[in-house]
């Protein structure tokens, strides 16, 4: 009987406490960066650890890289199909979030994707050459340590989706797009034809 | 709330009452019970909304009941109805849920009952629930002439699998001139592009292999998703507009409007202006008007429209507590029926579920859509939107921004699309079932 008294203000208190939420009801809570990062997952992949070989890997990059690319895909800075169209969609506050969450993620290298039949596989050939043209052009001044480094300015180019970095080439060669790192890399570009520039893009997504 | 002083009422009760309420009648100690989810329908909800709750809380013990061992996707299915993708490739299974701790029970759901928060199967099997997510996507109203002896002969394939193959094959076994019906349905439905996107994918199979045939789209609709880059596709691609289009496209308004389909004859009848106008095509491709999946229907979740009303924070029916619809089958507030919505919606869910579980107050929601359609294996365009929910309007999902691939863009940006189309599909999948 004792314990069923005792039993019974548990009862009581979790009302109250259920009450007082109801209360709160009003305002919902915050939104959060998982929230908000987990709409960029169909794309990038759960935790930005991409399954699509034109979609990059995003997990691990350094925070103050990703919200500057957000704001240069939201202002029309940096060309795009659809990122443009979505950055648009979220706040200065907003797009922090998203940039810490998927900063906090680990990096994966890119895996095959069997279910793909557009998808470009990798030369072994090409990414040698590619090795070459790296060194010649100067790449590793900013992609140090074959791709693998990263800063606030520099993206890690090593193991991403190969697909991925073929477009980003293919972009920075084309004079209709004005594509902002083509300034940055204006040298190296011009030093390197688009064929070299393809197998560049085969030697970082060998690289691990 | 609710599950607040259900899990205390438990407690009051203790153990023995509490085995009465667990399922299958196994015997657990009331205060370290789990708290269950079930998941009804395993596919771009339901699966997505499965394997979030586990990453949010792996303490939630989470039960996805499918009624088919594989999955097939609708997504890129349009590519194989045209010939130039293997329906192996759209197939997909629940081994990446489990790893998840994921409990994935092939079986049907033929019952909900949302006072007992309990499940019913056809294998005569009991699931109760704590909170129970639905996301059955659709099914399709009865239709004049389409019963199940025309359904044999008329396909629609707006549901991924067999007839998906059949309708290649009905395809490909047309004669050069036969005509393609297409008959596309009136709002709202599965996949807006979707009608366009066959049509188009249609169109460049016919080119290749049948140039004197063509497709004729019979439309309940004056407009349509993404019309205007498909009509300059199709101006582009296959003659629209000229007298030898592969495509000509017919709104309600023009006489589009199909009244009844005529399998024997294989034929339907639309209505033009008060009269019945009868088309004949060797494969006529019918999609009927969609409604929410029948479970949803038979557990009262869905309005007079057929579709289920949900609270637009959370996805938890307006119907009854407890039940969260996601998908196709919701009433989503302006969101359209996509896959990628879909994805998004049932994020939402499990951290709406994870926080009412914890006793915590849900977070503000955030959705997006993605999607991509072909016009040709090399021609992709895109539609991409970003919503909040304001308590303000919360009949509708406000739009903070959204837009379409550029007119006239060109050709190696359409090529790109393409290739982000398939990239999607990897990614979108991987995130669905890995």
């Amino acid at each position: 009987m004792q314990q069923r008294k005792i039993r019974m203000l548990t009862v009581v208190g979790g009302l109250l406490a259920g009450m007082m939420l109801l209360g709160a009801s009003a305002a919902q809570a915050d939104i959060t960066g998982p929230m908000l990062a987990n709409t960029c997952a169909g794309c990038h992949g759960t935790n930005g650890i991409s399954g699509g070989p034109a979609m990059p890997t995003i997990a691990g990059m350094p925070a103050k890289y990703l919200k500057s690319i957000m704001a240069d895909f939201a202002s029309g800075k940096r060309p795009s199909t659809i990122m443009g169209r979505l950055a648009k969609g979220y706040s200065e506050a907003e797009i922090a979030l998203i940039a810490d969450e998927f900063a906090k993620q680990k990096w994966q290298n890119a895996k095959s994707a069997p279910q793909s039949k557009m998808a470009t596989a990798v030369d072994a050939k090409l990414a040698k050459e590619g090795e070459k043209a790296t060194k010649s052009a100067k790449c590793d001044k900013c992609h140090e340590d074959n791709g693998v480094f990263q800063d606030d300015d520099t993206p890690r180019v090593a193991g991403q989706w190969l697909d991925y970095l073929r477009f980003k080439v293919q972009d920075l060669k084309n004079p209709e797009l004005k594509v902002p790192q083509a300034d940055k890399m204006k040298a190296g570009i011009d030093k390197l034809s688009a064929e070299q520039l393809e197998a560049v893009a085969h030697f970082y997504a060998s690289q691990k | 709330m609710t599950n607040l002083t259900r899990r205390t009422f438990i407690k009051l009760t203790g153990g023995v009452a509490a085995v009465g309420l667990t399922s299958f009648g196994v015997p657990a100690i009331a205060g370290e019970a789990k708290q269950k989810v079930v998941v009804v329908g395993g596919g771009y909800g339901g699966a997505v909304a499965a394997k979030y709750i586990r990453m949010a809380d792996p303490k939630v013990q989470v039960t996805l009941i499918e009624k088919n061992a594989d999955y097939y996707s609708c997504p890129l299915s349009n590519w194989v109805v045209a010939g130039f993708r293997d329906m192996a490739l759209q197939k997909w299974n629940y081994e990446g849920l489990k790893k998840h701790g994921v409990e994935v029970v092939i079986d049907e759901v033929t019952g909900i009952d949302p006072a007992a928060k309990s499940v019913a199967t056809a294998g005569g099997k009991k699931f109760a629930y704590d909170a129970l997510v639905v996301s059955p996507g659709v099914d399709f109203k009865d239709f004049p002439g389409y019963d199940a002896e025309a359904q044999k002969k008329i396909l629609h394939a707006w549901k991924a699998g067999p007839d998906t193959v059949t309708l290649a094959k009905q395809l490909a076994a047309m004669k050069d001139g036969d005509t393609y019906i297409l008959v596309a349905p009136a709002d709202p439905y599965r996949c807006p592009p979707g009608p366009y996107e066959r049509a188009s994918l249609v169109a460049h199979y016919l080119k290749k292999n049948k140039p004197k045939s063509k497709v004729l789209i019979l439309d309940a609709k004056p407009k349509f998703s993404k019309q205007g880059l498909f009509q300059e596709g199709w101006t582009q691609l296959y003659g629209f507009g000229s007298d030898n289009s592969i495509i000509k496209w017919v709104s309600g308004a023009e006489g589009g409007k199909v009244v009844r389909v005529d399998a024997k004859e294989m034929a339907v009848y639309t209505d033009n202006n008060g009269f019945e106008e009868k088309h004949t095509g060797a494969c006529i491709n019918f999609i009927p008007p969609n409604t929410a999946g029948k479970i949803a229907i038979s557990a009262g979740l869905t309005n007079e429209g057929g579709w289920c009303p949900v609270h637009l924070n959370t996805f938890e029916s307006k119907m009854h507590k407890g039940i969260y619809v996601v998908g196709d089958a919701s009433a989503s507030g302006g969101m359209p029926k996509s896959g990628y919505a879909a994805n998004s919606q049932a994020k939402v869910v499990a951290a709406a579920i994870v926080a009412q579980l914890n006793g915590k107050q849900p977070g503000e929601p955030s959705y997006v859509n993605t999607c991509y359609s072909m016009l040709s294996p090399d021609y992709g365009i895109s539609v991409a939107a970003v919503w909040k929910f304001d308590p303000a309007t919360p009949d509708k999902v406000k739009e903070i921004s959204s837009g379409v691939s550029p007119s006239k863009a060109p050709d190696f940006v359409r090529k790109q699309e393409a290739l982000y189309n398939e990239s999607w599909y990897q990614s979108i999948m991987a995130d669905t079932f890995s």
